[in-house]
């Protein structure tokens, strides 16, 4: 292959790193008007009385929007396929307020400063409700109800606040463990954290000259939005148009419609463009979070180490609103149970609870990353109890190719899933790769004591989808131009991962051309074709996917013309160096003159395709992940020393922008473990929605990250490719708890791994 | 916001000028840390001071000077901070905050916002600094660490800090601070200074803990405790134990005083022990 499998640069590189206008921000209509949200103070309140006059009279300002006076339609702000599998549980406004920060009104005015001034002289009368902020509490008998509104749609349990719930067999799992020579039980605890793109949600609504409402949006779904609004609003679909520009990170949270409703009910309320930004701190408090979790994982194995009973048990926290709830919730156990897929007992439960405090939904990792901190802390804990080193373990216990687990056809997108063999894994070389690279046979449990710092070692194992099987559908449209270049037209959205540029060197490939010679364009939803959109890992494949049928239907028309000019069967003719030759007489003629000829000359038609992918499986991507961490016993300071993963994503398309996806998941994931968590009032108000108080890791904070892709060839892949945008995400809270281990003999069951926390625990072993 | 004007001042006494014709509703603007974080809504004016000739760092009659708008980034890499104590001050800026916001703090602002959780409150009481400045006519000074017992923030909405001065020490220095990751504040910080007498015993030592998360507090029973006794390794931990048990500490949202109150004594002993091995390198 000449393209792919070659680390291109970027297709949008210059314009991004030259600072050109590609963000929705960057432009916005003159004379736009500012949309606001008011927010609610109370965690659980009913509105009783809403009075806007005060506000209205304000010069500037131009409406304000309510429950009061608008449509009142059920819907959900999670962006995901059809049917939607996430509750109906959400209004433009309602007459309620779920948690501190909630929608109570938005304002849209001619300046930021009216808007803010009108937001205050908004009275509203609320009468405080008793709110519920512990999901422990949220099912008790008697515990306040979150959706008592009778006109909501597919809550699992509204009375008892379950969003949803989950609950799959497979063997018999009291046999399992009775069976078993050793069982280990853990509960590993995830808190809130926010995905802190750099580019905060934005949107920009207008209507254009025939009336059609236009939304420039930052985000990860421009379709879903279009539907989603229609609906919000009660709109036509046709008379919606999203517009997606470069975005400025997501990692899921782009995959929510958190603004693009507000925005555009405010543009057709006061015709004419309204513009809407969060701030970081309405990012952190009304954009929405990680599903903070509970898990609790049992083991049960033989004294070989063959791992022979899995159970696992999950307490979700969805927050006020149940969006993605039971897909999350599905996700904890369907990427992380086939990875052990010898166990013939399983047992998979949990509950998604609703709670009056930040909306959780979409986040890189998506139920797997928590699912798998508590396995793999559990299966580190296993080995210790088998006396076994635990890379052995699950050296043993691992998926290879050729086999399946019962778990892919039990558990699917918020239904039944479809059954799946593993064509590909590489699984097993990026243990041992990734072990040499470490050094775990030489530093595992040595201890070694460097100054305050004692050191250790530990791994963890991790698979995750490629796309969501039989839902996720994507089209591309390739288009070629009369100079032999071309156009390829994607619904798929580039959020910052590189996957526009992915995309052209797939089409590249199969049409002989540097991808030079392809212009990207992404995306429109009126004049790009559908894409479900960036998430669940499905860009490289399933959008990647549309684009090689719809360049191969592309190559045969091209092979058909040059055909007619190089008179020899088109069977005969190859694509290369933009030209097409014959590999029997070695005549060659130029693209150029292909679209020339096709246009202009002979036989005129449009050298064009459209196709269409649907996932017709979720092929799984592997990792193996090494954490070196060192700990201060004095202060519980934990420094992260190095860290290696070692992953399978099929065919890297583009090896740099892989690595890539690997190093920035690995950073959020190392934030997650040892540093980030929203904090909550007594009120169930974020202390910390800000940069200061909630930490991120810094380029200064970043360990010696060592990266390494063990290629496999996934034959339904296009060119073999498989997925890399969330697996990284998933190693480092179980690796570097069990790198703790090794160093001090602590186990740590919360994240983040806080110096008081971990301080704590080596207080309590050593009174112990 | 409310701010109507932005003055640059000249000198200092343009900037008080201003000040006080602003009755209260005009800000002192050196590098903005503080402001940019968000400022009382009645503020109206600000006045920038980086103009007024107040930045500069220098040698005179014993005392390293520096002027109270020197940026903690230009005070890290002054030669003559370099050489002052061993690089002492220039390893705390380091601990401060990111290269991108040192360039623009101040050191004079670091010392009138005191934020109980700075790193610099800690050291500047520490080396014993002095600050100097005007109100009106009069120039006033007080070590900052009484300074911090008065209420400086109302000496400072009608005064303009001018300078710090840091005295000669024989002797030397040591910085630890705790944060949670790199480029943020402390959760605890502490500085010890040490000098020996010509027997070899102590002659004098600094023991001071910040971001408790009080601001930075001389631990003086601690410093008693040292004064007079031949360094050796039990001292340094009975010193430790002492200033676990004189410490204020507190809870707050980043750590427990449980957690604090643990890491005072490590922190104050890791301090100790380097200083004691700077001075006595110094000996060898």
């Amino acid at each position: 292959m000449k393209i792919v499998g070659k680390s291109v640069r970027k297709v949008d590189g210059i314009a991004l790193a030259t600072g050109q206008p590609v963000f929705t921000l960057d432009a916005v209509p003159p004379g736009a008007a500012v949309g606001k949200i008011l927010r609610s103070p109370y965690a659980h309140a009913e509105i009783v009385r809403i009075d806007t006059s005060r506000a209205e009279e304000l010069p500037g300002v131009l409406c304000i929007l309510h429950h009061g006076n608008v449509p009142r339609i059920p819907y959900t702000t999670a962006g995901q396929g059809w049917p939607e599998p996430s509750p109906y549980d959400s209004f433009l406004f309602d007459r309620k307020v779920r948690f501190v920060g909630d929608r109570v009104a938005a304002v849209a005015a001619i300046s930021e400063e009216i808007a803010d001034e009108a937001l205050r002289l908004i009275e509203v009368e609320y009468r405080e409700l008793p709110a519920v902020l512990d999901p422990a509490e949220a099912t008790a008998p008697g515990a306040p109800v979150i959706h008592d509104e009778e006109d909501a749609r597919g809550i699992h349990d509204p009375e008892h606040n379950v969003a949803a719930a989950i609950d799959i067999r497979v063997g018999d799992i009291v046999r399992g463990f009775a069976e078993s020579d050793v069982v280990v039980e853990t509960t590993c605890v995830f808190p809130y954290v926010q995905h802190v793109p750099l580019e905060p949600h934005c949107v920009v609504a207008y209507l254009d000259e025939e009336d059609r409402l236009v939304i420039r949006s930052a985000t990860q779904v421009p379709f879903h939005v279009r539907r989603i609004v229609a609906r919000a609003l009660g709109l036509p679909l046709s008379r919606i148009r999203v517009i997606k520009p470069r975005i400025g990170g997501g990692f899921g949270t782009k995959q929510e419609i958190v603004l693009e409703d507000v925005a555009a009910a405010l543009a057709l309320r006061v015709r004419k463009p309204v513009v809407m930004k969060y701030t970081r701190a309405e990012e952190f408090v009304a954009a929405r979070t990680r599903h903070p979790m509970k898990v609790r994982v049992v083991l049960g194995a033989k004294k070989d180490g063959k791992i022979h009973a899995i159970e696992m048990d999950v307490l979700s926290n969805t927050g006020a609103y149940g969006t993605h709830s039971l897909t999350v919730l599905s996700n904890v156990g369907s990427k992380t149970l086939p990875l052990y897929n010898k166990a013939p007992h399983l047992w998979f439960h949990g509950k998604a609870v609703y709670t009056n405090l930040p909306v959780a939904g979409a986040y890189r990792g998506y139920g797997a990353t928590q699912g798998y901190f508590a396995l793999e802390v559990a299966v580190d804990e296993l080995a210790e109890k088998l006396g076994m080193d635990p890379l052995e373990l699950r050296l043993k216990n691992h998926i290879r190719a050729g086999e399946t687990s019962p778990i892919f056809e039990k558990i699917g997108e918020g239904r039944a899933g479809k059954a799946q063999v593993v064509r590909s894994c590489a699984l097993e070389e990026c243990i041992r790769e990734g072990a040499r690279r470490i050094g775990w046979e030489e530093k595992r449990g040595k201890r070694i004591r460097e100054g305050n710092w004692i050191h250790g070692v530990g791994m963890a194992l991790s698979m995750q989808g490629s796309g969501i099987t039989d839902i996720d559908m994507a089209a591309a449209t390739v288009v070629m131009n009369e100079d032999g270049t071309f156009r390829l037209l994607v619904g798929a959205t580039d959020l910052g991962t590189g996957s526009d540029t992915i995309l052209a060197q797939i089409a590249a490939e199969a049409l002989g051309v540097p991808v030079e010679a392809i212009s990207v364009y992404s995306s429109d939803t009126d004049f790009t074709p559908f894409d479900t959109g960036a998430y669940a890992s499905s860009t490289t494949y399933v959008s990647g996917g549309a684009v090689l049928r719809a360049a191969r239907e592309v190559r045969r028309q091209i092979l058909e013309v040059a055909a007619a000019i190089l008179e020899e069967p088109p069977e005969e003719l190859d694509l290369e160096g933009g030209h097409v030759v014959s590999r029997k007489s070695g005549k060659r003629v130029p693209l150029s003159e292909v679209g020339h000829r096709a246009m202009y000359v002979t036989d005129q038609r449009h050298i064009i395709a459209t196709a269409s992918f649907v996932a017709p499986e979720s092929p799984p991507p592997f990792a193996a992940f090494f954490a070196e961490v060192a700990v201060d016993t004095e202060t519980g300071v934990v420094r992260g020393g190095k860290f290696v993963a070692a992953a399978d994503c099929g065919t890297p398309i583009n090896p740099a922008l892989a690595e890539g996806q690997l190093e920035g998941a690995i950073v959020q994931g190392i934030g997650h473990t040892l540093y980030e968590e929203l904090r909550f009032s007594p009120r169930g108000r974020v202390r910390n929605p800000n940069l200061f108080d909630y930490r991120i890791p810094t380029a200064a904070d970043v360990p010696d990250v060592e990266v390494v892709l063990i290629p496999s060839d996934e034959p339904t892949g296009p060119y073999g490719a498989k997925s890399i945008g969330e697996i990284g995400i998933n190693g480092p809270a179980p690796a570097i708890a069990n790198a703790i281990h090794d160093a001090i003999g602590v186990r740590l069951y919360r994240i983040p791994f806080t110096p008081e926390r971990v301080l704590r625990a080596i207080r309590a072993k050593s009174s112990a | 916001m409310s701010v109507r004007r932005y003055h640059y001042a000249r000198d200092v006494e343009e900037a008080l000028s201003l000040l006080e014709a602003y009755e209260g509703r005009g800000a002192i603007l050196a590098g903005g840390m503080d402001l940019s974080r968000g400022m009382a809504p009645e503020i109206e004016g600000l006045i920038d001071i980086t103009t007024a000739g107040l930045s500069g760092i220098s040698w005179a009659n014993g005392d390293l000077r520096i002027g109270a708008t020197t940026t903690l980034e230009e005070v890290r890499l002054s030669d003559e901070v370099r050489g002052y104590l061993g690089g002492f001050l220039a390893e705390v800026m380091a601990h401060v905050a990111t290269l991108p916001l040192r360039c623009m703090a101040t050191l004079g602002g670091a010392v009138v916002s005191a934020h109980p959780w700075a790193d610099v409150p800690t050291a500047l009481v520490a080396l014993g600094a002095e600050a100097r400045w005007r109100t009106g006519e009069k120039t006033e000074k007080a070590p900052i660490e009484e300074l911090y017992r008065r209420p400086f923030r109302a000496i400072f909405r009608r005064s303009v800090l001018t300078e710090i001065r840091l005295p000669r020490w024989e002797g030397a220095f040591a910085f630890e601070k705790v944060s949670r990751n790199a480029g943020d504040i402390a959760l605890i910080n502490c500085a010890c200074g040490l000098g020996l007498d010509d027997t070899g015993k102590i002659a004098w030592a600094r023991v001071v803990v910040g971001a408790t998360p009080y601001r930075a507090e001389r631990l003086a029973a601690v410093e008693a405790l040292l004064a007079g006794e031949t360094p050796a390794e039990g001292l340094w931990e009975e010193a430790a134990r002492k200033a676990e048990a004189e410490a204020r500490v507190g809870d707050d949202m980043r750590a427990p005083a449980e957690w604090r109150r643990a890491v005072v004594p490590v922190i104050v002993r890791r301090a100790l022990e380097r200083a004691a091995n700077a001075v006595m390198g110094d000996e060898r």
